[in-house]
């Protein structure tokens, strides 16, 4: 996803409520985190299962949160999904940056990258993949998620290789 | 003294305020010591109260906020204490209650008692205060309003094999109550 539509993609969430942007930084996300951080909403963790844990926190105090991280994050913190933002009902936006869509990405993301969208359906968390046509659509999608105290993912796919 | 003891002493000091509270034994015990509903029992997730509790302390700045955690729960989640130490909320006392064991899954050792969780701790902007006993409790106790957060208690307890009951109340119940408690 291009620059642009990163920072639209920030300044829409920020505009519909979404108060704090807290996670892991990956470089398919890098303009939208380079956007959060100008606009100093963010919180960069050590982990990606801490970041969920300070999203939990600051969802519970009426404040929510998009937490960021690459698909490889995403993996480390299913347990912490499923037995914390799944079990207690915390409504919070996962986006995730997805490497290995590409089959010829770099060898560390190709497997993880491959079970990607059945990592999603498995733990049953409903998710969407944005595109440069749809990111509105899937935001709306999301945002209606939270309110519904829903937790969610948006995907934004990898779609070069440097 | 042993931690069902130690935290007694302390939850005399607490009326409302939020306790967020690590899985195992010691939402457990605080099930069983002082049941209310501004506590939040993180029965899964272990090593993230101190997370949770970053996050409610700094949405919450006006109210004390306390995180119940154990050695293991904190060795598991270290990197939590960098970034407790780098947002530094005034308002948060970060209770460690260490008898450098698991002992929810068995007893088993933990490197608590071989390294310094304290000076860990203040290399990382915390205020760190040891104690092992009522008497050094209530001297924290004195001085407590005048310190300036992210506070560290470090609780030096013995292992027991006392065991607290379950927390029969369902985890969106836990959080729905955990938030209306918030909004008072």
């Amino acid at each position: 996803m291009k620059k642009s539509f990163q920072i639209d993609l920030f300044d829409f969430l920020v505009k519909n409520d979404i108060e704090n942007y807290v996670g892991v930084p990956d470089s398919t996300l890098k303009h939208f985190i380079s956007r959060a951080l100008e606009k100093k909403k963010i919180i960069i963790t050590t982990r990606e299962e801490e970041a969920i844990g300070i999203a939990s926190g600051m969802s519970m105090s009426g404040s929510n949160s998009v937490v960021f991280m690459q698909n490889a994050g995403f993996a480390n913190s299913i347990s912490t999904i499923t037995s914390l933002t799944e079990l207690y009902e915390i409504p919070m936006i996962f986006l995730i940056g997805w490497r290995g869509y590409l089959k010829n990405d770099a060898p560390e993301h190709l497997k993880i990258g491959k079970i990607q969208p059945d990592l999603l359906k498995i733990i049953e968390l409903p998710s969407k993949v944005l595109s440069e046509k749809n990111w509105k659509k899937q935001c709306i999608w999301a945002l209606k998620k939270i309110k519904n105290h829903q937790p969610c993912a948006l995907v934004i796919k990898r779609e070069f290789y440097d | 003294m042993i931690r069902k003891e130690a935290m007694g002493l302390i939850l005399k000091k607490i009326k409302s305020e939020p306790i967020i509270s690590a899985n195992g034994f010691i939402s457990r015990d605080l099930f069983e010591l002082k049941e209310k509903n501004s506590n939040f029992y993180m029965i899964g997730s272990m090593g993230l109260s101190s997370s949770i509790g970053l996050g409610v302390a700094l949405k919450n700045p006006k109210k004390k906020i306390y995180v119940f955690d154990g050695d293991g729960n904190i060795l598991m989640n270290l990197g939590s204490l960098t970034t407790i130490g780098t947002l530094k909320p005034k308002n948060l006392i970060h209770v460690i209650f260490d008898n450098g064991s698991h002992e929810s899954t068995g007893g088993q050792p933990t490197a608590a008692n071989q390294i310094d969780l304290s000076k860990i701790a203040k290399s990382l902007n915390y205020k760190v205060y040891q104690v092992k006993n009522k008497i050094q409790i209530e001297n924290f106790y004195k001085k407590i309003n005048s310190i300036t957060g992210p506070i560290m208690l470090l609780v030096k307890i013995d292992k027991s094999d006392i065991v607290s009951k379950r927390i029969d109340i369902t985890p969106p119940q836990i959080k729905n109550r955990f938030i209306k408690s918030l909004q008072n």
